[in-house]
Order: C-alpha cells, then structure tokens, then sequence
C-alpha cells in the first residue's frame, strides 16, 4: 500500500449543523434575561447619519437600527457587518448608562476568521461606552489571521456606540 | 436549545429574510401603541383589570409569535425565484512592486505581481464555495513570465457549531502568511523570506481538511492532502535559478516551491497529512503550530536499482504574534526535512542544486502605529530573517561556480553565483489608506548575497 | 526476447543488402552492431549509391536509444525531437524508409524499385507473412511497411537500448566508478567545468527511467568544416572516382557574402521532411536563426562512434572535449596556458580552410552572417569571467577524466566481468587499473 496515512486520526464528526450561534430570542434571553424588551425600531435622518458617521469614523449603509429597548433602562441592538464577503450577525447589550454588557455573535459564515466568535475577545468590549476609542490595535486587540472579521466587528459596536450617543442616549440640554 | 434555523431573521439580506423581518416587526409594532395606551388614557384600573389586560396580551403575543412562526416555516407565498447572484460573493486582492537593487541598478525591476480575483458562492446555509484565480506578472501567454493560477478552489461545509470541512484546492494552515497573503496582512513590500522559501507561498494542496475552533481559543486544522514530486527536480539549472532577491521569491528555486504541485495533473499516488492547532484564546496574542508531511513523487531513479523508497518531506513551524496596543509583533521558526536524498543526489555529482535534505529558517518583527486617523495608519517595521534553503545535504553538496558567471543568455549577464541561504534585516513601512489599501517601502540588506540588497516600494490593495 | 513478426522481419530487411541498387548495402552497413550502430569505416560520411562511390553529406549516426526520441515538437519555442541529425522526420519508421530512395545512399529511384527488388530478395516470403501480399500493388504502402519493420525493429530488440553500460552498474548501485570517473561525472556536470548535462542530461529522465544523456533540442555550436566532406569543396566530386555529385544540393538560400556554395545548415537545411513523410515537420528554411543548429545525440555508447558531431569532423572523443572548452579562447599561443591544444595547427585553431592553414572566419562551416546563431553564452564556451576568460573551462587532466567518465556509457559491462569489460573498450578509452598490464 503506497498511499500511507499516519498522523491522522479521523475524527468521526456528527453533523449537527449549525452557522447560527444564537437565535435572536436567545441572544435576547441570554443578554436581559427575564427582562422586556420592545422593539424601538430607528431610521436614521440624513443629520443623525452624517453625526454618527463624524464620530464613528466609518460610512453608515443602513439606516434601519433594530434597537430593544430594555425594562431596566439597557438596550439591545442587532447589526451586521461583512467579514470578508459573507455577512457576521451580532448583538450589543448596553446597560441603563449606554455601557457595553455583552456582545454576541448571532451568525457566522465565513471560512476564516470564526476566532471572533471566542469568549475572550468578545470580552474585550464589555464595560466600553461611547467614550471608548474602540478602534483595533489600540483598546481592542486582533486576532491573528481574523483581522478582517476582528477589525469590521469593532467598527460595527463604533458605529452602534455613536447612534447610541446620537439617538438613544439622554442627550444634553 | 430551540432550531438555530429560526430568528437569524436580521442577518442574511436575502429577499424572503427581508419580508419576514419586516412581516415580524410590522407585527410586534402593532402591539406597541397597545401597551402604551392603557397609562396614557389616565384612566384608573383595578389591578385585576390590568392582570386582565396583560393575559390578553400575552396571549395576543403568543398568538403573533405562532403566526410569525408560521411566517417562517412556511414557504413564501408565491416565491419568486431567489436570484443566483444574491448568492455569489466577489473579491480580489493584488498587489504590485518596485524594487531597486542598490549595487545593480541596472536590474532594478517593476512587476504588477499578482492580481487575484475571488468568486465565492453560497449553497446554502451551510455549504459554500471559495475560488480565487491569480494573475501572475500582468501578462500570461507563451512569450511573457506571467502565470494564470487557480490559487484556490474548494467546498466549506459547516459539520458542526464549531467544526467544518474543506473539500478540493485549499491553503495550507502553515505559518503566519499563507492563509492571509493578501497584501495588506504583511510588512514590508514582499512577504517575508522564511514564509516563502521554507513554507511555499501561496502553498495550496488539493484534498479534505477538517477545522473548528473551540470556546477556549484553541483552533485546529487537520487534513489529508496531495503531495510533493521530485520527478522534475533540476539538479543543474542552465543558469542560475535567481540572480536577484525579486528573481529569488519568484524562481519557484526553494526545496519546497520545486517540487508542490498545485494540484496541476498532481501525481496522487502519495497522500500528504497535516495538522495545525492555534491558541488565540487572549485576544491580541496568538501561538501556534503545524506540521506537515507526506511521501513525494520521488526522484526518478534506474528500474532494478537498490534506491531506498520514496523521499518523505516533513515541515514544521511554530509562530506567535502579539500584538500589545500600538505594537505588532511576531516571531516564525520553520524547518523542513527530505529523506533518502543521498542516493539521488549521489547520482548527480558535481551539480549546484542537489536535494537538501534539511531546510529551515526563522524571523522576528515588530511594526509600531506610529500615527493613525479615520482609517489611515502608517506602521513603520524592522524584520530579521534567516533562511537557508540548503542547511544539509546528503550524498552530494553543492557544486557552485566561484567568480562571476553568466546569469541568462545575455551576453555581458555575469555575476556571482547565488547562496541559499542569508541573513536579511528588513526596515519599512506600511502606510495604510484605508485598512484595505496600502502603500509600502522598504530597505533589505542581505548579508551573503550582498548583490540582493535592494529598496522597494510597493502598493497592494485587498477588498 | 521474442520480437514480435514485424521486428523479426525489420533484423531480416535492416541487414537485407538485396533492397539497394548496388546489392552491396543495408542498413547494417552503415549501422554497425558493435559500433553502437554508427559506421565502422572511419569516414567522415560513408559511401553509397549504386556502384558504392557517390559519398554522404553528413555521419552516420549511432541508432543506439533512438526509439527514445520523441517527436518533433516546438515546446516553448524550442525545437525538440524528431529523427535524422535536423529531426526532419516524423517517426523513426519515416526516418527507416529514407536511405533506400535516397541517391547517393541505397539508390532505389522510387518505392516502386524497392518493390520489385522486395520481390526479388530473400525476405519476400517473411515480408507477406507479416503485411501479406495485396500490399505489394501499393508501394507506396510497401515502402511505408518496410519503414515500420526497421522502425520495430529497433525499437523492440535490445540490443538498441540495453542501458547495460557500466554507468547504468554504477546508477543501480551494482558497481563502483574508479575515482577518475566519478571526477570525469562531476566535472561533466559541474556548470563552471564542463556543464556537458546541460544538454546531455545526466539524470534520470522520465519514462526511460535512464538518464538518456540528451534533452533532444538543438543547438549551434559551430563546429569546424570538416574538409573531408566531398560535398564541401567547390564543384564537388566523388573522393573514390572522381563522379561529379550532382545530389549536393544547391542552395539559393544562402546570405550574401557567403564563402561557400554548399553549407549544412542542420534544421534549417538543406535538407528537409521526405515528401512520403505523413507529418512532415515545420519548415524552417526560412527562419535564418535556426540556422546551423543540430539535434543534440544521446552520449551513450559514444566511445565507439567515432568520428564526432554531424559532419565527423574530430576522430577522438579528446579532440571533441579540447576543442569544446577552447572554442572561444583567444587562439594566440601566449595566451594559451594549456599549449597541447594545438592539433591542427601551430596557431592554435581548431578551424582551417581547405589548404590547412589556419581560417580566418572562426565558425567556417556557417555563412558569416548566421556567425551569430552560435552558442556562446554558456559554459565551456564562455570562459569563466573571473579568470580573465583566458583559460579553458578543463584543464588537461580534467579533459582526461571527462573522456574517461564518457567511456563509462558504452554498454555490455558485466559487473561479475569488469576485466572483461575494460579490455573491450576502444582505445581511446583509459585502461582502467582492473585490466592487468600487459
């Protein structure tokens, strides 16, 4: 037999699919648990867009911002953004005072990169408000070989933390 | 745990998911002004009365939860066809270079490296396709240097939450580079010495891989794959194979680059393994390791006669990257072995390019961020690099000509002879357009082959 | 080895002198078993036609390994293969049918002829045995099956191909080099010494598992005129009776300026693909810097080929090596550190012109405006740069060890009989120290 195989233990993998990590519900009940959320649904105006592009630093494509507002004051919105070319679905749980409590991936699909879905670097954005830098290599660190899916995620929760600041939170005056 | 399938409504933009979403917030909304009115009327209420009323919109709320249920399970009503090109994504990357060799103006050379485009398509939820085809120097005919390249060329399918498989011409998961060669995830014009010499670049194989990774941040990647052929390899190159550091990365010359096969009417009667496993589970910090081996198509050798089997290659390499705030930085030792060379290369006494039958090379980088503002990022770098492409030979060692020697049918084309191996430091810098676009320019000097040391400048691009 | 009918009926007609015009000549004749199959009459190119005096135009080439010659191709540009010494036939089987129509060879006028001395001779009955009889009322399809006979012939029987050389010993790891030999491989493939392999590859190649010591292209080397070539001298005539040739072709191709009426220009002409050839290869006759190159010929069994190169122009393999590593030197004897390169004359050049003396154009076998097509970029043609360019590529000694190396392709060692095998190398070979002395 020339064809010899060693170093290869092949695991017996049962497919149980799944791309979707969290259903909208859960990440829901996992985020505010036993808490109600409502639908406050927002469109962005042309003015809101432009302050919260100013502030995040990058384009707004959509206008529609699916936002929960939560019994307890917090706040729970899902966004998407592309990694590389396939869409990543996540979910931001901000508390009463606009700070981040979690953050979730809902929906993955890429063949690189799924490193953003590890605890620990999801971890880095809790207790970060609309004050943070988030920006990558600076108050949010890469992961090797994700940088597209890492630096596009934290581009998103930016953009998310300025409507927040733009449109959600109490504003001044 | 409930169907994943269901409420992923937000995520993909396709036409049904869209409806759904709109059909499902229309719905919630419509409760909305309910709730709301009972305080804004003012009117006193028993506690019964409101206990009442929250009854009834629970269990109007189950009622519209079944119904937005129903939505999803059911088919839409009168599809219309899902359009293909929803499905297919669409990408690219190139990357283009000047480089000046200091003492040798004269080579001095400008190459539209590669230009890639990536088609990706979406079978499903579960099941995708990613290709990317290469254009290598601008121009690929019979009379140019240029390659037409199928880089990529495979089916991922999701086995599991954490799992997948990848099936048909994949890259391999070794170092730091090879699965992220897109211009804009390196230093430095060109992609480091040790990731091209000593690990092929762009190194692909074709065959199955699994992967996954885990909520420790540990990430694996195991595969069976083609193989190595040393049924070409030339033990004696008219000319030299490379006569400058440029010529170097693109000669294809190093023990590795001469023999994959790119999965081009590849002799399959040897199957390669590999296994490759990443901790990243401290974010901004990244270790890791690979292996790879598998008996090669082995040199040609006289029927009957008392060569030993087939040559095995074997490569292994272990990187880490970190990259604490501002800095980047990143470390890379790989080392490749080849047996039963001896018999081979004894056979070809007096050769400059016997089969080495060990190989290795190490590096070390730091990029610092100098400056960064609204997407723009200039990162200035130093690397030092070791490769030798021929540490060990068995059986023979090389035959290299002393003094200048012709380098290409040009009359008046002399120079020194090459060395497979040098110490090069490289000091550059990145300036970021936007993170997908970026300017680069660098200093290598060489410390063998002095006649390499060269500036560059490049503009790479990746979207 | 059984052949099968076809090549036992191709030994039968190779070795049939009843198909020529004179009844005195095969294809043995020229293609002599124990010479490799080249000729054993010491000419630069051998006689024929039908009273045996009307000389050749170029040396009977050694048949041993030609089954391995693959067809002509351009591959990349490069033009590859093919048989005759210009590749100028589709198939061995073509090339097979050639010398019985041409004149100055075996001198049938056409296939008609070759039928009715077929008829006539003694393998009739062993020829219909094979293509039975209807096809003798075709020719053209006779010729064409004599071609395939010969063709299987050499492809099948052994003796053509037997890699029993006591390189291939060595190669199978049954039997040592003596250290000059093993010096002669290294330099033969050292790329600053000889750099032979870059043409005569010495590794194994592909589907003959042997190192075939050729990679089948062509090249211009300029090689000297050899004026023992009838055909080379102004209004050329037979060197046995004085018959005017009048098959010399005249060439009306040839640049201005041309020193000579008749030059071999190899696969660019004069010759070119027979008109029975079915595939007849490109016609380069026009394309000027293909002018003068020649099919590089497998190394094996070269020791017992001579004399060498296309018009037989050196007698000895050491000629041959001198000659290749001191082409480009500057010819003036104070410069020469090397002085026994002086065979032909005080000077110091390989090439001279008809009276001897020393010639003044240096490649004097090509029009002087083809002077160009000539390799001279490579090694052992381009001296090293850093000695001056002054100095051969081989020294003496090293020419010794190189043709001792060479020696090692000719076949039939016996490993159990290296004595044996030492003996009947050609003289020019060393005498190793396995043979006792004398």
């Amino acid at each position: 037999m020339r064809a010899r195989l060693f170093l290869l233990p092949l695991a017996v993998i049962s497919p149980a699919y799944a791309t979707t990590y969290l259903s909208l519900a859960q990440a829901q009940a996992l985020m505010f648990p036993h808490t109600l959320l409502t639908p406050d649904f927002i469109t962005l105006s042309d003015a809101q867009v432009g302050a919260v592009e100013k502030i995040a630093g990058s384009r707004v494509i959509n206008r529609e911002v699916r936002v929960w507002r939560a019994a307890d004051g917090g706040w729970f919105i899902t966004d998407g953004v592309f990694g590389k070319h396939e869409l990543i679905g996540y979910a931001v749980a901000l508390d009463a005072k606009g700070t981040i409590k979690q953050v979730e991936i809902l929906d993955y699909r890429e063949s690189y990169g799924g490193e953003v879905r590890m605890p620990a670097w999801r971890r880095q954005f809790v207790g970060k408000d609309d004050h943070s830098s988030l920006t990558l290599d600076d108050d949010i660190r890469n992961i090797s070989g994700a940088t597209l899916s890492c630096t596009h995620l934290t581009e998103g929760i930016k953009r998310l933390m300025a409507i927040y600041a733009t449109v959600l939170a109490p504003q001044p005056g | 745990m409930t169907d994943p399938q269901t409420d992923s409504t937000m995520i993909r933009p396709s036409l049904r998911r869209l409806l759904q979403a709109a059909g499902l917030g229309t719905a919630l909304l419509a409760t909305i002004p309910a709730l709301a009115a009972e305080p804004a009327a003012g009117t006193p209420a028993s506690e019964q009365q409101t206990e009442q009323k929250i009854k009834a919109l629970e269990q109007q709320l189950d009622a519209l939860k079944a119904q937005v249920q129903q939505i999803q399970s059911a088919p839409a009503p009168a599809p219309a066809p899902p359009s293909p090109l929803e499905n297919i994504s669409f990408w690219g990357y190139g990357e283009a270079y000047y480089t000046h060799p200091v003492h040798d103006g004269s080579r001095s050379q400008a190459d539209l490296a590669r230009a890639v485009f990536g088609i990706g398509y979406s079978f499903g939820p579960h099941t995708r396709f990613n290709s990317e085809y290469e254009v290598e120097h601008a121009i690929s005919s019979a009379d140019d240097p240029g390659e037409f390249e199928v880089e990529q060329f495979y089916i991922n399918q999701d086995l599991t939450r954490w799992a997948s498989m990848n099936v048909g011409l994949f890259l391999i998961p070794s170092g730091l580079l090879n699965q992220h060669h897109e211009p804009t995830n390196f230093y430095g014009v060109q992609r480091n010495f040790v990731e091209t010499l000593i690990i092929p670049s762009t190194w692909r194989e074709g065959g199955v891989s699994f992967q996954g990774d885990t909520d420790i941040g540990l990430s694996w990647n195991l595969g069976v794959t083609t193989g190595l052929s040393f049924a070409g390899w030339d033990y004696a190159p008219e000319f030299p194979q490379y006569s400058t550091a440029l010529d170097l990365e693109n000669s294809g010359a190093a023990p590795m680059q001469a023999s994959h096969q790119e999965l081009a009417l590849a002799n399959a009667q040897h199957l390669s393994q590999f296994v490759a496993l990443n901790y990243n589970g401290i974010p901004g910090f990244n270790v890791g390791a690979s292996i790879f081996t598998g008996e090669a198509e082995k040199v040609p050798a006289p029927p009957a006669s008392d060569y030993p089997g087939n040559q095995r290659v074997t490569l292994w390499e272990a990187h880490t990257r970190w990259q604490p705030g501002r800095f980047d930085l990143s470390a890379l030792y790989a080392r490749g072995t080849i047996s039963n060379t001896a018999a081979p290369n004894s056979q070809n006494p007096g050769t400059p390019n016997p089969i080495p039958s060990l190989f290795y090379g190490y590096y070390a980088q730091a990029a610092y961020t100098a400056w960064q503002h609204a997407g723009q990022r200039i990162a200035p770098f130093v690397r030092w690099e070791l490769y030798d492409m021929g540490a060990r030979y068995a059986g023979a060692s090389p035959t290299l000509p002393s003094g200048d020697v012709p380098l290409s049918e040009t009359p008046g084309d002399v120079g020194p002879y090459p060395i497979a191996r040098d110490h090069v430091w490289t000091y550059g810098v990145n300036y970021y357009l936007t993170p997908n676009v970026v300017l680069k320019a660098d200093y290598q000097n060489f410390s063998v082959n002095r006649q390499f040391t060269r500036v560059d400048l490049g503009l790479g691009l990746n979207f | 080895m059984t052949l099968s009918p076809a090549a036992s009926l191709g030994e039968a007609l190779f070795h049939d002198t009843s198909l020529s015009a004179s009844g005195q000549q095969s294809c043995g004749t020229c293609h002599v078993a124990s010479r490799a199959f080249a000729a054993d009459d010491g000419r630069a190119v051998p006689l024929g036609g039908p009273n045996m005096d009307l000389p050749g135009l170029r040396n009977a080439p050694s048949l041993m390994y030609s089954s391995y010659t693959p067809a002509f191709k351009l591959v990349g540009g490069t033009p590859t293969g093919g048989f005759f010494r210009d590749g100028r036939a589709s198939s061995l089987a073509v090339q097979a049918e050639q010398p019985l129509i041409t004149p100055f060879e075996m001198a049938n006028a056409d296939a008609a002829e070759v039928v009715q001395r077929l008829k006539a001779g003694p393998n009739l009955a062993q020829f219909e045995s094979v293509y039975g009889s209807e096809i003798l009322n075709d020719p053209d399809k006779t010729l064409t099956a004599i071609g395939r006979a010969i063709a299987a012939y050499e492809t099948e029987s052994p003796e053509f191909h037997p890699f029993s050389s006591k390189y291939d010993s060595w190669a199978a790891g049954r039997a040592t080099l003596s250290p000059q030999e093993m010096h002669g491989l290294a330099l033969f493939n050292n790329p600053n010494k000889g750099n032979c392999t870059a043409c005569h590859v010495s590794k194994v190649q592909g589907a003959s598992q042997h190192a075939l010591f050729t990679d089948f292209t062509y090249d211009n080397i300029g090689v000297p005129r050899n004026w023992d070539i009838a055909a080379n001298h102004p209004n050329p005539v037979s060197d046995v009776d004085g018959v005017p040739l009048t098959y010399v072709p005249r060439q009306t191709n040839l640049p201005g300026g041309s020193e000579y009426a008749y030059y071999d220009l190899g696969l660019c002409g004069p010759l070119g693909p027979a008109a029975n050839d079915p595939h007849p290869r490109t016609d380069f006759s026009t394309v000027t810097s293909l002018c003068g190159v020649f099919k590089v010929p497998t190394l094996r069994d070269i020791a017992l080929t001579s004399p060498y190169f296309h018009n037989g122009v050196f007698k000895s393999l050491r000629e041959v090596v001198e000659w290749y590593v001191t082409r480009d030197i500057n010819n003036n004897p104070a410069n020469n550190p090397v002085p026994e390169f002086n065979p032909y004359d005080p000077v110091g050049s390989f090439y001279h012109a008809i009276d001897g003396t020393p010639d003044p154009y240096q490649y004097n076998d090509l029009p002087v405006d083809y002077n160009a097509n000539v390799n001279i970029f490579e090694v052992p043609y381009t001296p090293p740069v850093a000695q001056g360019g002054q100095a051969p590529t081989l020294d003496s000694a090293e020419i010794d060890d190189v043709v001792a190396f060479l020696c090692t392709l000719t076949d039939g060692y016996d490993p159990d009989h290296p004595a044996a095998y030492d003996a009947s190398l050609p003289s020019q070979c060393p005498q190793s120290t396995a043979t006792p002395a004398p």
